[in-house]
């Protein structure tokens, strides 16, 4: 009887065949990528798992009609390429697509146990130079494919290319998995219509209980957030800091950033684990960062939650002041040194430059920009005062001019 | 004589002692008073066992650890014989029984609820589970003495839990291999590793009550003290019936060795 128990595990069924159908990367192969691509590890695109629409930025359209486009595919799955007439026809590794005039090719991968099926388009877009000054108000805002929480897009093409997908990133997908009753208006992340200094939309941006699930991973808040870069929704439970990646590749050198803010701390200021600390008032954070994106090696860099301030590629820095320990690390007081109130502000953040920016380097996207707002400066680390209300508007970027 | 018969005789001598003691024996082992008496039983016992799917259903890929958790048993019967051969009798046990196990699992469908928020989708990676269960269960049995010393029991019981823990948390596998898909396989990857698991509470969901089959043996090894082994399977799903985070319905097998007095 007790070994009817035991034996259990001899009772194990054959494997059942993947159910998922994601194309996990994108390559293609040139001889010389550097005279598509602005770098070379462009010619390879993860894919998120919640993204269908993939698209290469490229410097021109000459040579693309004829790309070996290799696709990695969840294991067991099968793709499909649509040809002109919508007809799918199983689509090899290796085989040539036409990418030309910039053409949406469609794919579609079914999965091993041919139950599932997804359907991804890839494009190669000629990328339209960002300018150098730009002011960015928040107006652009609907909801996300599934009609959970807002989220901001940047329709002018000149500067939609600093924006990854061409959208401002923030919290709210990873506040979807934790609080799915949420209404859209109470994601940490929303649009406050009229709202802002000029009559027009802004964005409110605050700190929210995660409820129980955000409890059962130990990540009790979400600090409202919104920056250009990349929020890996797939990497936010297990290490939240370096699922929110910071910055675009920018060909321009940025001097300062200029932002209507005004701020209302919350109540309480808790710990990790959800404990009040006394003493402590919650503070909003607001930077920029210009940094090289490629090592040594050729490989991309990204900065993320862990080391935006500290990464060895950063060039360049500006951030709301803030009361700092001696090594830089953050320090938590009672003495918020910002400027800011519940009254509009229009702050000045100056770049400050630590090291050369290589005007050949500047011209060929080897740096990126990141720009980025938080309700709770220590948000990364689940930290700060649930209620602490950041709002903002009319994000500016004034850059050097005579640099080309 | 040869070897041969010698050896036959001696069986023969051997059976018809053993036969000629069983047939005193009935008496001797028989109920306290007379064949048909009734009687009491006291009995405490070591429990092991566990909660599980039956069959394992294909998500479930390999059981890295299945440890059950040391159990006891005490309680009463009373018995009552109506012939030689057969009688009745009905218990009433107190028990605590449960196991914690690892497994590995792939497009595990899970849907967990917590404050009207509900995360639901399908899992690949590693599960593990903490069960305990304190309760009583009536045992209603039908008796039969196999010979003088050998009893048999079977018929169906019935459990109510006083506490109860079905808990545990999911992450990565030993390949690194831990995610949730949410809603379904071609939805949002969530990655869940062992540094930050994700933790889960089911005890509040499980059913009050279970029913099922309990066979039992009983050995008469003195004229007061039984040895005996049963098998507690349980027919009823252990989920309230309007429970969906777990898809399978999963059932308690508890065994039990002990120490029976008869009165």
């Amino acid at each position: 009887m007790v070994l009817g128990v035991f034996s259990l595990s001899s009772c194990i069924k054959e494997e059942p065949m993947n159910a998922e159908c994601d194309i996990e990367s994108v390559s293609v192969h040139v001889d010389n990528p550097i005279s598509i691509f602005h770098h070379e590890y462009d010619t390879l695109k993860v894919v998120g798992s919640a993204s269908d629409r993939i698209v290469f930025l490229i410097r021109s359209q000459e040579n693309v009609s004829q790309l070996p486009l290799t696709l990695n595919l969840t294991s067991g799955a099968t793709a499909f390429i649509k040809d002109a007439n919508g007809n799918f026809s199983e689509f090899k590794n290796g085989s040539l697509v036409d990418f030309s005039q910039e053409r949406e090719q469609v794919f579609r991968v079914l999965s091993e146990d041919k139950n599932w099926n997804r359907t991804y388009s890839i494009v190669f877009e000629h990328e339209i130079p960002a300018e150098g000054d730009f002011t960015l108000g928040f107006e652009d805002y609907t909801l996300d494919a599934t009609g959970k929480y807002y989220e901001w897009q940047v329709l002018d093409a000149k500067v939609a290319n600093v924006f990854t997908d061409g959208k401002w990133k923030n919290g709210n997908p990873g506040y979807k998995l934790c609080k799915s009753s949420a209404k859209p208006m109470e994601y940490p992340s929303v649009p406050v219509v009229d709202g802002g200094p000029d009559g027009s939309s802004c964005v409110k941006l605050e700190t929210k209980d995660t409820g129980s699930f955000g409890s059962m991973v130990n990540m009790r808040l979400a600090s409202g957030s919104m920056f250009n870069g990349i929020f890996d929704v797939s990497n936010a439970l297990k290490d939240a800091l370096k699922a929110t990646r910071f910055g675009s590749p920018f060909t321009h050198k940025p001097e300062k950033m200029t932002v209507w803010l005004k701020y209302e701390p919350g109540a309480v200021f808790q710990d990790r684990m959800g404990k009040p600390m006394e003493g402590i008032i919650d503070e909003p954070d607001a930077y920029v960062v210009f940094y090289r994106n490629q090592d040594e090696s050729g490989n991309e860099v990204m900065i993320d939650g862990n080391d935006m301030f500290t990464n060895p590629h950063i060039v360049g820095l500006g951030r709301l002041p803030h009361n700092l320990n001696e090594d830089g690390s953050d320090k938590l007081c009672d003495t918020p040194i910002h400027g800011l109130s519940s009254t509009w502000k229009l702050v000045d953040i100056p770049v400050v430059y630590q090291k050369e920016v290589d005007p050949e380097i500047l011209a060929n996207k080897g740096y990126s920009l990141a720009i980025s707002f938080a309700s709770s400066w220590q948000g990364g680390y689940f930290q700060g005062a649930i209620g602490s209300k950041l709002f903002l508007d009319n994000v500016s970027l004034y850059c050097e001019k005579d640099e080309q | 004589m040869t070897n041969k018969m010698k050896y036959i005789l001696a069986v023969v001598a051997l059976l018809s002692a053993t036969i000629m003691q069983a047939q005193d024996s009935w008496e001797k082992w028989g109920p306290t008073r007379g064949m048909k008496g009734a009687g009491v039983l006291v009995r405490a016992g070591y429990t092991i066992g566990g909660t599980t799917p039956l069959p394992l259903p294909e998500e479930i890929r390999s059981i890295n650890a299945f440890s059950p958790k040391g159990g006891a048993t005490i309680g009463v019967d009373v018995y009552k014989m109506f012939c030689k051969r057969w009688g009745a009798s009905m218990g009433w046990h107190f028990f605590y029984e449960g196991f914690h196990t690892s497994a590995d699992v792939k497009n595990y469908k899970m849907s967990l609820t917590m404050d009207g928020n509900t995360m639901s989708g399908y899992f690949t990676g590693t599960d593990i589970t903490n069960t305990d269960m304190w309760g009583m269960t009536i045992p209603i049995l039908a008796t039969f003495r196999i010979s003088p010393r050998w009893n048999l029991s079977f018929g169906p019981y019935f459990s109510t839990y006083f506490k109860k823990n079905f808990s545990g948390e999911v992450y990565d596998n030993e390949k690194g291999v831990g995610y949730l898909r949410v809603n379904d396989p071609t939805g949002e990857k969530v990655n869940i590793d062992r540094n930050n698991p994700a933790t889960y509470d089911f005890s509040d969901n499980m059913f009050q009550w279970n029913a099922g089959m309990e066979v039992g043996f009983d050995w008469k090894a003195c004229k007061h003290m039984n040895v005996f082994a049963k098998l507690d399977w349980g027919m009823t799903n252990i989920w309230e019936p309007d429970f969906d985070a777990v898809a399978f319905r999963m059932y308690p097998i508890y065994a039990t060795i002990g120490l029976a007095y008869r009165y």
